[in-house]
């Protein structure tokens, strides 16, 4: 791997030179995801081991640029603090980059379009975001059953409105999407389907 | 011009072509959409336009010289197509002189956009039209066949960039060589030979920074079915920045679509078959996100053309648009 051994740690990570240590994780998270073994973009160029040396390497960059005083060390030793960002300027945009903007695009969509926030526009944006219904799981401590059902909008197998809006709430805050924005509509549609089914229901008793 | 190439046949290239031309239609723009697959024509089914009898190959063989004459309209009030329909089957690809005279009059039509639905593999046609457009959206889908050939398709266009824009024999002949996998300068991917090309001397330096910067390919992931899909663009987009020295974007995806088909049997597009489905939506906001694009780089893009056709008129070559 002669190409990563002459990049610096900034272009192994593919991150600014002053890439704040947030544009760092996430950028070193995606770079994990892109580069984990059985990634369908590597496997027509790398075999495995070669895969595992550019991972290591990706580790070893990170390792430098997440600890302050390594990568302070590594700035000074290599005059990045004299002469930043245009060497490796074509490295500065961010693989981190889409996922911000596609959250944007969600937000606009709710506010301009008016469109339902039901729970397949909730699967879009997570889908967007890159996250598994595993990991919201770990995070929420939601079953993921339940955020099938909240996706599917199962509203019958959901529990009472008050664990929907908490549920729904760690769900938008994990993917990154503005509760406020999004919690009060699918709320609203859950109330409506339980109003219309206790209708249906107390008609047809009678 | 919006040029739509996947390296691979049936990935969604004609889907991406037909509904990205509706989208932009419906947003206001004039678009005509271009079959260039003489091989396979297909554009103007999923358009809804039957049996055409006019078509790109009249102007291929020489049968039609004016290329306004050969469009045709569509059930879409902004949207106009060429078709490819009846080609010569022993004479598929038009010639060098051919396909040069075909951009520029593609360039003359009048409309807003040019949308080229290029044909499978990588042939030195679907090459020139795939370099020669303003936006070169590759289009793949998240399977190991469809990403390899996408590489193949991306070297391929990439080094017949350096090829037409090499300014030395030397250059060209260390392009030529490079072109062989096994060459025997143990080069072998395009980072290595873009390092080869620098170290020929402070001119060649200059010109191969001016190539890799006028080479930007727009990722695309058609048939997204996860979360894992999706980050495919990414990797796609860190595997040619690390290993291919090329800057590609990751323009958007789109996800899998059980409607899609159901569209293209009824003849239709997604978005004139189900306009408010997820996959309609993706395209639409794609088409959305180009035409952004378009606007920022209007002013840039206009200085590239007119550099490239004083290019032309002084013997050089015409692709500096890419």
């Amino acid at each position: 791997m002669k190409i990563l051994d002459e990049m610096s740690p900034y272009e192994v990570l593919e991150v600014s030179p002053i890439a704040s240590s947030e544009e760092i994780e996430r950028a070193y998270r995606h770079l994990l995801d892109a580069y984990e073994s059985d990634s369908v973009a590597l496997y027509s160029l790398f075999g495995e081991k070669d895969a595992s040396v550019i991972r290591e390497r990706i580790e070893r960059a990170y390792r430098v640029l997440v600890d302050p005083d390594l990568r302070e060390k590594y700035d000074s030793r290599s005059g990045m603090d004299s002469a930043p960002a245009e060497p490796i300027a074509s490295g500065s945009q961010a693989a981190s980059k889409y996922p911000e903007e596609e959250m944007m695009a969600f937000e606009e969509e709710l506010i301009h379009e008016g469109s339902e926030c039901n729970g397949s526009l909730l699967r879009r944006a997570r889908i967007s975001a890159g996250f598994e219904l595993e990991e919201i799981s770990e995070v929420t401590k939601v079953s993921v059953g339940t955020l099938r059902h909240i996706e599917a909008d199962n509203y019958a197998d959901l529990p009472a409105t008050v664990y929907v809006r908490g549920f729904v709430t760690g769900y938008a805050q994990t993917i990154g999407l503005n509760p406020e924005l999004v919690v009060p509509g699918y709320v609203e549609l859950v109330e409506k389907a339980r109003a219309d089914q206790g209708r249906s229901r107390f008609l047809g008793r009678r | 011009m919006i040029a739509v190439g996947a390296g691979k046949g049936g990935v969604g290239k004609t889907f991406v072509a037909t509904n990205l031309s509706v989208a932009l239609s419906r947003l206001g723009h004039r678009v005509v959409a271009v079959d260039t697959d003489l091989e396979g024509a297909n554009l103007h089914t999923c358009l809804g336009v039957a049996n055409p009898q006019l078509s790109l190959a009249d102007f291929v063989s020489g049968r039609e010289e004016d290329l306004r004459k050969l469009l045709l309209d569509t059930d879409e009030s902004n949207l106009q197509i060429i078709a490819a329909t009846h080609a010569h089957l022993g004479d598929m690809q038009p010639s060098q002189s051919r396909r040069l005279r075909l951009i520029r009059e593609l360039r003359r039509l009048p409309t807003d956009y040019v949308v080229i639905d290029l044909g499978a593999g990588s042939h030195s046609a679907v090459l020139d039209y795939f370099l020669m457009a303003d936006h070169s959206l590759l289009v793949m889908v998240p399977q190991p066949t469809s990403v390899e050939n996408a590489y193949t398709f991306l070297r391929a266009a990439f080094y017949r960039k350096l090829q037409t824009e090499a300014s030395s024999h030397e250059m060209r002949n260390l392009v030529s060589t490079s072109m062989d996998p096994r060459n025997e300068l143990g080069i072998r991917t395009p980072l290595e030979l873009i390092r080869e090309i620098e170290g020929l001397g402070p001119v060649e330096q200059k010109l191969i920074r001016e190539i890799v910067q006028g080479f930007r390919p727009r990722i695309m992931i058609n048939e997204v079915r996860s979360a894992e899909n999706v980050k495919l663009g990414f990797a796609v987009v860190s595997v040619c920045r690390k290993f291919f020295g090329i800057e590609a974007d990751y323009l958007g995806y789109v996800n899998h679509e059980d409607e899609a088909r159901m569209a293209v049997t009824s003849r239709k597009s997604l978005i004139g078959y189900h306009e408010r489905s997820d996959a309609a939506g993706y395209v639409q906001r794609i088409a959305a996100k180009l035409i952004r694009l378009s606007d920022d780089s209007r002013g840039s893009v206009r200085g590239r053309r007119e550099k490239a056709q004083r290019g032309q008129t002084t013997g050089g070559s015409v692709w500096t648009s890419g």
